[in-house]
């Protein structure tokens, strides 16, 4: 019996002492810090997410309605280091406006340098993917997205019980807490309402106004004679001549959005079996072999401003983009059929690629509403 | 002591309440509808399975859908059919799927002599833009081929091993489908709904009858056969109708 007490014992150290965050943030301090009562304004204005009428309507997240104060504190801890390890890393730091949120790396690269193992994606139109976030679309809400990055040793690394004292001992963000979500002591600032907040503020990153909108849904611009034929005879496919190779972008990164967000193989990897895969994406989501290789299909929107390509960043250009789609896949059993090759002349290279920069909305990048607010 | 006689009032208007929805809710029944898939009469195993074309090809089958759309039943002594849904998508895309799916529809209780549906998307709906719906909905821009040719009916995508080397290196993409293709699907059938023996549907569909029947094989070796696209639904019209004639009821 003192025995199986011993055991009971250490076994209760060793689950206390792994809980421990590494570096413990404040070990004197009192208590009630965390927990003292939010005085302030505690009703969130309901916020309508306008998009233009030629986008799909936004789907609602039901469980995270948007308010103008929840929007506004997600801002600020999107950009935020407190959110990081030792409060030196911020979402922003790997997702940066200029680059349509993405970080112009083949692959992430988080706390201490350390390299993730994916390309960093770009947070534009998040409203209207219905099909799980991230390559792999392992996250079925945008909120729930935002959980892992700050726990993640290759990005932010840091636990979130340190980030919530940070945020409840902070000056400022107990009452922005209370604006958004109505809340009365600080022991009520949780993870659940600081990546909901941060999901609210990536719902309203919309990415609309690109020449490609103004030409052919706002009417006020023309088309280069190039990037005409980039759309009409080549990205499109409503006008595919009978039997032909065609590079039929449009199959999966129709307008207006230009990513079915659906799990794909497009012919990225010459495996001799589905197992061989470096990283086997979707199949790690489904549970199923034949997913192997498969990841969401991505937006093409601001596409000139996001390179590198592809979930591992393997292209550091749009022509190597083109050059292997053209080449077609590896005959692998899951590419998807829609991969087919095809022929490509060089002035049709210069007319795709002239229609691929159309789709950079040239006011994101320095949008006030997105952009840093310290 | 006043409020003890509201106290039985109070229950009395509160089971009232709940009476009135029950009556209310006997009237319509939860009706399940299912739809399976085939493949040369056995269900269809998307990517898992190589199934044998009578050309002597393998196909690896990785997508069939089509739409459904003005789902109906038709009521014993005329009157106007009963829609179930106006649009429903239907589609295989996942070796983790079951070849069976299974829609619940609410129907009211009655007698009815037969079941009807549209093949594809119905004139009305295929003149709405997808930016006119949530970008869940099942009508959206990945079924659209464009302004002019709108959406696509049904799908079918496999990747066929043509030379039996065991690549299955030819994919073949059937996108199908135009306001002139549109076809109506009608099953005479004399059932009852009352909520205790109401009949299980299954919606047939078999994807090789869709190409191929005994005398007659949709050429897949042929390039010129091996893609249907957008406004090229020249050849289309061949595959669409045996596509939409073959679908079958099983009661049971
Ligand atoms: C170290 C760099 C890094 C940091 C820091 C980082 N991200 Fe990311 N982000 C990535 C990478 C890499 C992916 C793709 C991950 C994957 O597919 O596995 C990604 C994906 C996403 C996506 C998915 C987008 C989509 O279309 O599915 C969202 C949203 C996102 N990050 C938000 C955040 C938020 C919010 C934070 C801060 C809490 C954050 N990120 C911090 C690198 C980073
Ligand atoms: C069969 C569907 C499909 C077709 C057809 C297709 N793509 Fe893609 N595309 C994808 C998928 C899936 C990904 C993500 C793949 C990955 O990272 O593993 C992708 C990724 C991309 C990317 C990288 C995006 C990023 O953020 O890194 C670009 C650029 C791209 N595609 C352009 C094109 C162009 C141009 C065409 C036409 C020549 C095309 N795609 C045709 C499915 C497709």
């Amino acid at each position: 019996m003192p025995r199986f007490l011993l055991l009971c014992g250490l076994f209760t150290l060793f689950l206390a002492a792994s809980c421990e965050p590494d570096a413990p943030i404040c070990e004197n301090c009192p208590e009630e810090e965390t927990d003292a009562p939010i005085t302030g304004p505690a009703n969130p204005t309901a916020y309508t997410l306008e998009v233009p009428s030629y986008l799909p309507r936004p789907i609602v997240d039901e469980t995270n309605p948007l308010t103008v104060e929840g929007i506004e504190l997600g801002r600020r801890l999107f950009y935020d280091r407190i959110m990081g390890r030792d409060s030196a890393f911020s979402c922003a730091d790997c997702h940066k406006q200029e680059l349509a949120f993405t970080d112009g790396l083949p692959k992430a690269v988080g706390v201490s340098g350390r390299t993730g193992r994916r390309s960093a994606m770009s947070i534009v139109n998040m409203a209207f993917n219905p099909n799980g976030f991230n390559w792999d679309g392992r996250d079925g809400k945008l909120w729930e997205q935002a959980v892992h990055p700050v726990e993640d040793m290759l990005e932010m690394d840091e636990d979130w019980e340190a980030v919530l004292i940070r945020l409840r001992r902070s000056r400022d963000y107990p009452q922005r807490f209370r604006a958004a979500f109505g809340i009365g002591r600080t022991s009520e600032i949780t993870q659940e309402l600081a990546v909901k907040a941060i999901a609210q503020f990536e719902m309203t990153i919309i990415a609309a106004d690109s020449h490609f909108d103004r030409v052919v849904y706002r009417n006020t611009e023309f088309f280069t004679e190039e990037e005409q034929l980039g759309a009409d005879s080549l990205f499109f496919i409503e006008d595919v001549p009978v039997g032909a190779l065609h590079p039929g972008c449009g199959h999966c990164h129709n307008a207006p959005t230009f990513g079915d967000n659906r799990f794909r193989n497009n012919g990225l990897d010459n495996v001799s079996s589905l197992e061989d895969f470096e990283d086997i994406g979707f199949g790690a989501v489904s549970g199923s072999r034949f997913d192997n290789g498969k990841f969401r299909t991505p937006t093409l929107r601001n596409i000139a401003l996001t390179a590198p390509y592809m979930h591992d960043g393997r292209f550091n250009t749009l022509e190597e983009v083109l050059d292997h789609y053209a080449s077609g896949g590896h005959g692998v059993e899951n590419e998807d059929p829609n991969i087919t090759g095809f022929p490509l002349s060089e002035r049709q290279k210069t007319a795709l690629l002239a229609f691929l920069r159309s789709l950079t909305d040239e006011s994101l990048p320095t949008d006030p509403r997105f952009s840093s607010p310290f | 002591m006043k409020y003890a006689l509201y106290l039985p009032l109070f229950i009395l208007l509160f089971a009232l309440g709940c009476d009135d929805d029950d009556v209310l809710s006997t009237q319509e029944v939860d009706f399940p509808i299912s739809f399976r898939a085939e493949f040369g009469g056995t269900p269809l195993a998307i990517q898992s399975a190589d199934y044998a074309y009578p050309t002597g090809a393998d196909l690896k089958i990785q997508l069939f859908q089509y739409y459904v759309s003005d789902l109906e039943l038709l009521p014993a002594g005329g009157g106007d059919p009963v829609q179930l849904s106006d649009i429903e998508l239907i589609r295989w895309m996942s070796a983790t799927e079951a070849a069976t799916t299974t829609r619940t529809f609410q129907a009211p209780i009655g007698d009815y002599v037969g079941l009807r549906f549209g093949v594809g998307v119905s004139p009305d709906l295929n003149a709405q833009d997808p930016s006119n719906f949530a970008a869940d909905f099942v009508l959206n821009e990945n079924e659209f081929w464009g302004p002019s040719t709108r959406y696509v009916f049904a799908k079918i995508e496999a990747n066929a091993d043509l030379e039996n080397d065991g690549t299955f290196d030819t994919p073949l993409t059937y996108h199908l489908g135009s306001d002139a293709l549109y076809t109506t699907v009608t099953f005479n059938r004399t059932f009852t709904l009352d909520g205790t023996q109401d009949p299980d549907f299954t919606i047939v569909a078999d994807v090789l009858k869709a190409l191929a029947d005994d005398t007659d094989s949709f050429d897949i070796a042929n390039p010129d056969q091996q893609r249907i696209h957008g406004g090229n639904q020249a050849i289309a019209t061949d595959l669409w109708n045996r596509l939409a004639d073959q679908f079958s009821l099983e009661t049971r």
